[in-house]
């Protein structure tokens, strides 16, 4: 029974770094519809600019806040200089300019030091708690935390904030939100804004976790594809039960079913096929919003 | 005056027909710079094109000028192949430095067909089996080799042990097991569980349990650095790194681990066959530092063991084509031919791994002879055993 708890714990753990990986995604897509391939590239420069201010002795919160409000401006320079003048175009347009922006950046972090090297943060972050059969580390205890304070605050932001109904207004309809004077662009760049800024808080809870590495940070930005497709392209709350339940099941499966299964890998397979049997019930996933077009 | 003038004239002159003389050959080197594995590839690279450079300018190879290009292939095999063609066919390179083992396996009939010497960071053991092998070479002793060495290691200790083989899903990672599990046949060892374990492993949990409820005492890791270290720590977190050992082969080890996995790297165990950067008095070791002082590397890259193995790989391929301009031209066949005559009293011995490199018709594995090195607290990783070769690897693994 201990390895079930431990199993669920682990799960939660992962699940709840997956949602936080995942909010980026769903902030970007329900605001504007864009699906951001470049998300993995964001969460790789936010976890790399805090490492490289640790790196140059700056204490590793201050670090962790500077890099936050980094990529939150990086969102909106980034929306304001590529996103905004593809308002109007073809899908596929957006979609391949976020893919370019991922070579883009890539390049970019290609340039420092950082990303043709495995680095750590230089912050003591090694202890862990034990209790009922379960272990956790510090550093998994800190991305449940930062999980529930990023839900929370984007939460009461969309629902009691004057932004965040604006963004629930243009997520709905953006000509009915445009005439009642909302500005579509202001929003546009907001929503970039804090999905870089919850990317900079998922980058460093995976380089507290495990490391500091460009395909580790910007790989993670596609494992999470089946959480937000899982959990509703547009729900905040949907990344969350999305990510959690992805976490849960890979590690059930690799706890009790890769002994059956020779090389094992159950873990990576499994959640695909919980996605699938899920969408075939609810095609716009656990939480999405339905749509229905009328002709 | 005027002799002052003349004398000018005459050494600008004679420099001038000995730079005409002197004829160029490029060592090429294509790996991943950027892109996965690039951690390592970035200092391989480094350690190839250097030496290269140094051996030109220290004028190791009498008569000839040497053209190193060390390119960026992403770990990708189509930009492999391309630097090759590259490399081979426009430049008319006399041998190839590779680096990835998909690429190697994709390039091995190339190889064949163009009867081009290659000279691999990959240790993958079906780079020089047949078919098509005889003019690809490793440097060091195959992740077989390695990893069969490590089953020893355990023997030695406890005949009747748990081992579980942690690999990477991929021919990289999957090269040694079949040969891990003929060893341990032979050792009385036995393999109880063999788990393929990538890139963004965020949590082990799941594996740990496992390997802990069927009482695994071992674990033989044959990865990057990168999905090890969390294993490890995942392991310190759930109290295991006391009840089991993690072992690992070359590209499991070395600094990029103890980066990574911290405090958690202790007491891990590492069959390679390079010297390390802190064994200050080897003569190689003094080499690395020194050519890597000169061309302004970094003091991790310096210290970096993928520096050293970049360097090796260089270091060979400059004294074949050393030994087969010595002999007259320098040609594809010519360079294959100097590297077979790597044996008895002509072994070559850059400094830079245990033993030296020996090569025969047969035999394309370079320097064989490995150590096992150990983290300590600090993890820095020291020796724990004197330089051997693995004879058992030879009985499961005969020469093809």
């Amino acid at each position: 029974m201990s390895l079930l708890f431990q199993l669920l714990a682990a799960g939660v753990v992962t699940g709840c770094i997956y949602a936080l990986a995942a909010l980026g995604f769903v902030l970007i897509y329900k605001s504007s519809r864009v699906i951001n391939f470049a998300h993995g590239q964001l969460i790789a420069v936010g976890a790399f600019i805090a490492l490289a201010l640790t790196q140059r002795g700056l204490n590793f919160w201050l670090s962790a806040l500077i890099a936050m409000t980094l990529t939150f401006f990086l969102g909106v320079v980034i929306e304001r200089f590529f996103l905004r003048r593809m308002v109007g175009q073809p899908i596929i347009s957006v979609i391949m300019v976020t893919i370019g922006l991922a070579s883009v950046l890539d390049g970019l972090m290609y340039l420092t030091p950082y990303a043709s090297s495995n680095n750590s943060y230089p912050v003591n972050f090694t202890g862990s708690i034990s209790f009922a059969g379960i272990s956790l580390s510090s550093a998994e205890l800190f991305a449940v935390a930062a999980t529930l304070i990023f839900l929370g605050g984007f939460t009461y932001f969309f629902n009691k904030s004057t932004m965040g109904v604006s963004m629930r207004a243009v997520s709905d309809d953006q000509m009915a939100a445009m005439s009642v004077g909302t500005s579509v662009q202001r929003v546009f760049a907001l929503a970039w804004a804090a999905a870089g800024l919850s990317a900079a808080a998922a980058g460093l809870i995976l380089g507290l976790k495990s490391g500091l590495s460009l395909a580790g940070l910007a790989g993670i930005g596609l494992k999470v594809f089946p959480v937000v497709i899982l959990g509703g392209l547009d729900s905040v709350l949907g990344a969350v039960v999305g990510g959690i339940i992805i976490g849960i099941v890979e590690n059930l499966a690799s706890g009790y079913l890769d002994t059956l299964v020779p090389g094992g890998g159950t873990g990576a397979v499994l959640p695909f096929a919980v996605l699938l049997v899920v969408l075939l019930v609810k095609p716009y996933g656990l939480f999405g919003t339905k749509e229905i077009e009328r002709v | 005056m005027t002799n002052m003038k003349r004398t000018l004239a005459l050494l600008a002159l004679s420099t001038l027909s000995l730079a005409a003389a002197q004829k160029t050959v490029t060592v090429g080197w294509s790996g991943a710079i950027t892109g996965p594995t690039s951690d390592a590839g970035i200092n391989y690279g480094a350690g190839a094109e250097d030496y290269c450079k140094y051996a030109s300018a220290a004028g190791l190879v009498p008569g000839y000028k040497l053209n190193c290009i060390a390119r960026d292939d992403q770990y990708i095999n189509a930009n492999t192949q391309r630097n090759f063609e590259d490399y081979v066919g426009n430049m008319g390179a006399p041998l190839f430095l590779g680096y990835s083992t998909g690429a190697t396996l994709q390039l091995k009939p190339t190889i064949q067909e163009t009867k081009t010497p290659s000279i691999m960071g990959t240790f993958h053991i079906g780079n020089i089996d047949s078919p098509n092998g005889q003019y690809v070479f490793l440097p060091i002793s195959s992740y077989s080799e390695q990893v069969v060495s490590l089953l020893e290691y355990i023997a030695k200790k406890d005949r009747k042990a748990k081992i579980a083989l942690v690999v990477n899903p991929s021919p990289f990672g999957r090269a040694p097991v079949d040969d891990a599990r003929k060893a341990a046949a032979r050792l009385g060892l036995t393999i109880v569980d063999v788990q393929e374990v990538g890139a963004n492993n965020l949590d082990n949990t799941a594996l740990l349990k496992r390997f802990e409820a069927a009482g695994i005492q071992y674990v033989v890791n044959q990865n990057t650095a990168g999905p090890v270290a969390n294993i490890l720590k995942d392991a310190q977190r759930l109290n295991l790194l006391g009840k089991i050992q993690f072992m690992g082969a070359h590209y499991t080890g070395g600094e990029d681990l103890t980066r990574l996995a911290g405090s958690a790297a202790k007491d891990f165990i590492w069959a390679t066959s390079y010297y390390l950067s802190d064994e200050a008095t080897q003569p190689g070791m003094i080499l690395v530092k020194k050519i890597g002082a000169q061309f302004g590397r970094s003091a991790a890259t310096i210290q970096s063991v993928h520096y050293t193995s970049g360097m090796t790989a260089s270091a060979i391929a400059v004294e074949a084509i050393r030994r087969a301009a010595a002999k007259g031209a320098v040609t594809n066949l010519s360079v294959y031919d100097a590297l077979l005559t790597f044996n008895g009293s002509k072994a070559f011995d850059p400094g830079f791994t245990v033993s030296p490199v020996i090569f025969t018709k047969t035999d394309h594995v370079g320097a064989e002879g490995l150590r096992y090195l150990q983290a300590d607290a600090t993890g820095n990783f020291k020796a724990i055993s004197s330089p051997f070769k693995s004879n058992l690897f030879r009985l499961v693994h005969p020469p093809q």
